[in-house]
């Protein structure tokens, strides 16, 4: 293991000072499931290891705050699986946190670091595009409040300043009655990296949001809002196309070993169906 | 007086340390004033050497020296199981990916993997021999250099070809003959436990520590590269954690002692998981066969072209092509046969053994065939195998052991147990296979054992347990014999400065071998015991029956510790017992030996294919094995489980990914991928046959790869009952099986 010092701020002002003095040198743990890794492998070289987990603002807590579900910094992927709320709400971000790693890496990873690591393969990062989830960052120059979509950028890239932290996650909770469904393929069934990560939404106004990763830099959103993909009734040859449409813009890894593109690609609107049927099925239950 | 303890399964000897981490691995052992060992390696698979640079290593507060060739004898020690052509370090070029180069020792683990990081190697990146057609090219550069090497296959790739077979196939009228390719891929063993090894200078000889399963070849190995007697070497060998046949041969432990003894001090090198993936593999290969049948089924001919690809040196390489080809054509009836088998060179890491010997590469070929040409004459499968299935007695490999075992109440049971006969669910697929394995062809397995005043025995048997049970199985038989409560037995193993010599742990052989030698030990105690008794009670020796841990005497009878203690008398003292059990070699048979005893196992799976992914859920898998006798039920059961669920992730899922340039592309957990809990079948289970017609104590066979044996083919045969669509390639992964289903909807 290399040296580094080890700092514990109490807040979040203290931890952002400790960001700004130490510039790249510094790097954040919360779970560390990913930065231990990467310490292992040598893969970073950081002065400064800056542990998140003893700031009071960012301890592990899911509250309801002004029309959104509100996820704390250091959350982590068991307590999301376990809250009625996300499971009432937000029932596709429990699938996709119920798959990440194993048991143990679920009780230590965080939803924030799963989308701050900006991983194409990240599990959760379809659901909160599909729910329309906002981050909550912190830095010297204040508060801000950017989408998730905008967040993510590709591998390894977040929008996400040198010396700011994300704070929360928050998913605007549904006026308006949604089914949704998660879907992913791996090399196995028990814990793997996953070749697809997707995520469908359907809501009572006929729209589709289909979110998919793990097929190019980031994982994409795309919306149907022709009603016919959310229509119950519509034959499969009748969706067809406008699935097809959805995933026009995968672009897999031609050298990945997870699974080859072309399986990729022929195995989006396979996913992609069936995650809307169990969405559709699943709006039907809530109406 | 004792109950019979063989055919009960009493607790693992050493399992509860090994499941609660108590168990001391060779990376838990601790030497003092030990330096630490980190390899030096580049990353193309062949590459000339044009020079190495340690001064930058050498500053490194904590490094003692950087170890490369020029530090070796010239020329650089070779050695190896069947041929001595693997150097201490790459001799002029590294011949496969990861093969090292250079070693640091430094004084801390630190120390030295930085220091590894800043040897710098200035090299020049060769193409490399990667495929059968590359090898056997007329122009191939040579993987090996010729003047290493001896016999008629010097100036080519291969490393020998072997003809096998009987009866003119060319001769014989076939009414339906069918030709076919199969590859079977690279695999790694994947031990949780990687390999570790140790070496401290020790007087005038050596003591290396290593993970091996074979202890008593590693010493011999070490005496030859060091002109030691065979009395100056120590190798202590703790438990495995885990072999899979990874462990058996010397690997780098020539490399460690040269460092411990130019540093004069113990030097340890502990490889990481990715580390062992470059160390060891299996072979893989790529079959075409062709087999001939009358209408009805009944076979005319079989005829292989083998070709194993064995990597960069020959390490077993070769005699897994061998043992494993010479098995080709199966538990089968067939009038003529044909095998050729080449073992070939490549630029890869070299063939390793690995549980089932290249007997699944050949099996995946020979019974994917059967069961397409069953189909195609529309012939039940099973009927099929069962029609040409060798009966008890029969040879089915003329000159070799006959069938031994009541083989077809085997494949019967499975057939039952899968519910062969009963309607198939709708959607599913059922198939089955059916495998054979020749046990160790020589053998030689000696045991001491000591019966203590106080009625407790030591049992001191070479073999290694490195998850198998073997000391549990060594303890009942001793227990038995000598009439003692099995927690009054301890079994010592893994020291050749202690244990006597043991050829090998492989094979599946040690229940059968050390078996017999530990039973034969108890023998002699019997004998001694008889003497003594008969000296005590001033009665004739012949009078007098030892059998079971009982003394019997005319007009009564007394326990075996009881006699030896009122035999011993005042002084106290023991009873040593040895034993030895020989299996000779046949120079005249083609592999130098018949089989000990055949492993046989009939495999049976009902599946499910998803048409959309191509993604195969098993909801049922049955191994039967033909074991004789189960001296401990629960470690058969759980031998089989786990050959079982082995086997799986050869057909599901696991294998070596290379580039172009033959760099190993999945090193580590990440992308080389094994079952996990939740890809185990819905319903897994393991079922035996127990004739007692095996030739271990009390009817014993050799289990432990029995049921991995045909995993593929069974599970190809139910992909192909359920979807119609056969596969000759592994893994039978989902992007594999979907593109199958493509190409059937093209068709």
């Amino acid at each position: 293991m290399q040296p580094f010092t080890y700092a514990r701020p109490q807040t979040v002002d203290e931890a952002i000072a400790l960001l700004v003095e130490h510039g790249d040198d510094a790097h954040m743990l919360a779970g560390g499931t990913d930065l231990l890794i990467e310490l292992r492998n040598g893969w970073v070289h950081p002065k400064v290891v800056v542990d998140l987990k003893r700031i009071d603002e960012l301890a592990p807590a899911i509250v309801e705050r002004d029309g959104f579900l509100s996820i704390s910094a250091s959350t982590v992927m068991a307590d999301i699986v376990a809250d009625s709320k996300v499971q009432r709400y937000f029932p596709a971000l429990v699938e996709a946190a119920d798959v990440v790693g194993s048991v143990q890496i679920r009780n230590r990873a965080t939803l924030a670091g799963n989308i701050c690591n900006g991983s194409p393969a990240a599990d959760t990062a379809p659901p909160l595009l599909v729910y329309g989830a906002d981050v909550v960052i912190a830095g010297p120059d204040g508060r801000r409040r950017v989408s998730v979509n905008d967040f993510i950028q590709g591998p390894g890239r977040v929008d996400l300043g040198p010396a700011e932290l994300l704070t929360s996650i928050e998913l605007p909770i549904p006026t308006t009655p949604m089914g949704s469904a998660y879907a992913r393929m791996t090399r196995r069934r028990g814990t793997d990296l996953a070749s697809i990560t997707l995520c469908c939404g359907v809501d009572s106004a006929g729209v589709t949001r289909m979110a998919y990763g793990s097929v190019g830099p980031r994982a994409l959103l795309k919306l149907d809002e022709t009603g016919v993909l959310a229509d119950a009734g519509a034959s499969a040859d009748a969706k067809a196309p406008l699935l097809g449409e959805l995933f026009i813009d995968a672009s897999p890894s031609p050298t990945s070993m997870r699974a080859g593109p072309e399986y990729r690609v022929a195995m989006l609107p396979v996913l992609g169906a069936r995650a809307l049927q169990k969405a559709i099925d699943r709006l039907a239950e809530a109406t | 007086m004792t109950t019979a303890s063989v055919g009960t399964s009493p607790q693992r000897f050493g399992g509860y340390g090994r499941v609660t981490g108590h168990q001391k691995y060779v990376a838990d052992i601790p030497l003092d004033d030990v330096l630490h060992v980190k390899l030096v390696t580049i990353r193309p698979a062949h590459a000339r050497i044009i020079s190495i640079d340690s001064s930058a290593a050498m500053q490194v507060p904590g490094v003692a020296f950087v170890m490369t060739p020029a530090d070796l004898p010239d020329p650089i020690p070779r050695y190896g199981p069947q041929y001595q052509d693997r150097p201490v370090l790459a001799v002029g070029e590294v011949k496969y990916h990861d093969e090292p180069v250079a070693a640091v020792a430094a004084e801390t683990k630190e120390a030295a993997e930085e220091a590894a990081k800043l040897v710098v190697v200035e090299f020049e990146e060769l193409p490399p021999i990667l495929s059968v057609e590359e090898a056997l090219a007329p122009d191939a550069v040579l993987v090996q250099d010729p003047s290493i090497r001896s016999g008629p296959w010097v100036e080519t790739n291969i490393i020998r070809e072997y003809d096998f077979g009987w009866e003119d196939v060319d001769a014989l009228e076939a009414d339906y003959v069918i030709e076919r390719d199969y590859k079977w891929p690279a695999q790694t063993h994947f031990a949780i436990e990687p390999h570790a090894f140790m070496a401290a200078p020790d007087g005038d000889g050596i003591t290396v520590w290593s993970t091996i399963q074979h202890p008593y070849q590693l010493q011999k190995t070490l005496a030859t590269v060091f002109d030691m007697p065979l009395s100056k070497v120590r190798v202590i060998a703790p438990d495995p954690g885990g072999g899979f046949g990874g462990k058996q041969h010397p690997k780098l432990e020539p490399l460690v002692a040269f460092m411990a003894i130019k540093a004069a001090r113990p030097c340890r090198l502990i490889l990481t998981l990715d580390e062992s993936f470059t160390l060891v593999r299996r072979a893989s290969a790529e079959i075409h066969v062709r087999m001939g049948f009358k209408s009805d089924g009944t076979l005319v001919f079989q005829d292989y072209l083998n070709h194993f690809l064995c990597g960069a040196y020959a390490d077993t390489g070769d005699r897994i092509a061998a043992k494993a080809s010479f098995l080709s054509a199966g538990p089968y009836r067939t009038p003529a046969v044909r095998i050729k088998a080449r073992s070939i060179l490549t630029h890869t890491t070299p063939t390793h053994p690995y549980r089932g010997f290249g007997i699944p590469h050949v099996s995946w070929a020979r019974e994917s065939c059967l069961n397409e040409a069953a189909l195609a004459l529309g012939i039940d499968p099973l009927e099929i195998r069962l029609k040409n299935l060798a009966h008890k007695g029969e040879e089915h490999v003329p000159g070799d052991t006959p069938s031994d075992g009541e083989w077809e109440q085997t494949v019967r049971k499975a057939a039952d147990e899968i519910g062969w006969h009963t309607p198939t669910p709708p959607g599913r697929g059922r198939g089955l296979a059916v495998g054979v394995k020749s046990g160790p062809t020589t053998g030689l397995s000696y045991s001491i054992i000591r019966l203590l005043v106080d009625g407790s025995v030591m049992v001191y048997a070479g073999t290694s347990d490195m998850g198998q049970g073997a000391r549990t199985v060594f303890a009942q038989i001793a227990a038995d014999e000598l009439g003692v409560p099995i927690e009054q037995v301890s079994v010592v193993s893994g020291d050749t400065a202690i244990v006597p010599y043991d050829q090998q742990t492989s094979a599946s052989r040690s229940s059968v071998l050390m078996g017999n030698a530990v039973l034969f030990a108890c023998r002699d105690i019997q004998s001694q015991i008889r003497a003594m008794a008969a000296r005590f009670h001033g009665i004739d020796e012949a009078d007098i029956v030892v059998d079971q841990g009982i003394v019997q005497l005319p007009d009564s009878k007394v326990s075996v510790p009881d006699m030896a203690r009122e035999g011993l008398g005042r002084l106290g003292g023991e009873i040593i017992g040895t034993g030895e059990m020989r299996k000779e070699a046949y120079p005249e048979h083609p592999l130098g030996g018949t089989a000990a005893f055949f492993e046989f196992n009939c495999t049976a799976f009902e599946v499910e294919v998803d048409e959309g992914t191509g993604e195969i859920l098993v909801h049922r898998h049955v191994t039967v094995g033909d074991v004789g006798l189960a001296l401990n039920p629960v470690q058969v059961r759980g031998q089989d489980d786990g050959a079982a669920i082995m086997g799986l992730g050869h057909a599901l899922m696991e294998h070596i990914i290379r580039d172009d340039g033959g760099r190993v592309r999945n090193v580590g957990a990440i992308d080389y991928r094994i079952p996990t809990s939740l890809d185990l079948p819905e319903h897994l289970e393991s079922f035996k046959i127990e004739n007692r017609d095996g030739p271990g104590p009390y009817g014993v066979k050799g289990i432990s790869e029995g049921s991995l044996l045909v995993t593929a083919p069974a599970l190809a045969a139910a992909v192909t009952d359920a979807t119609g669509v056969f596969i000759r390639d592994l893994p039978l992964s989902p992007e594999r099986v979907w593109r199958a289903l493509t190409e059937r909807e093209q068709a």
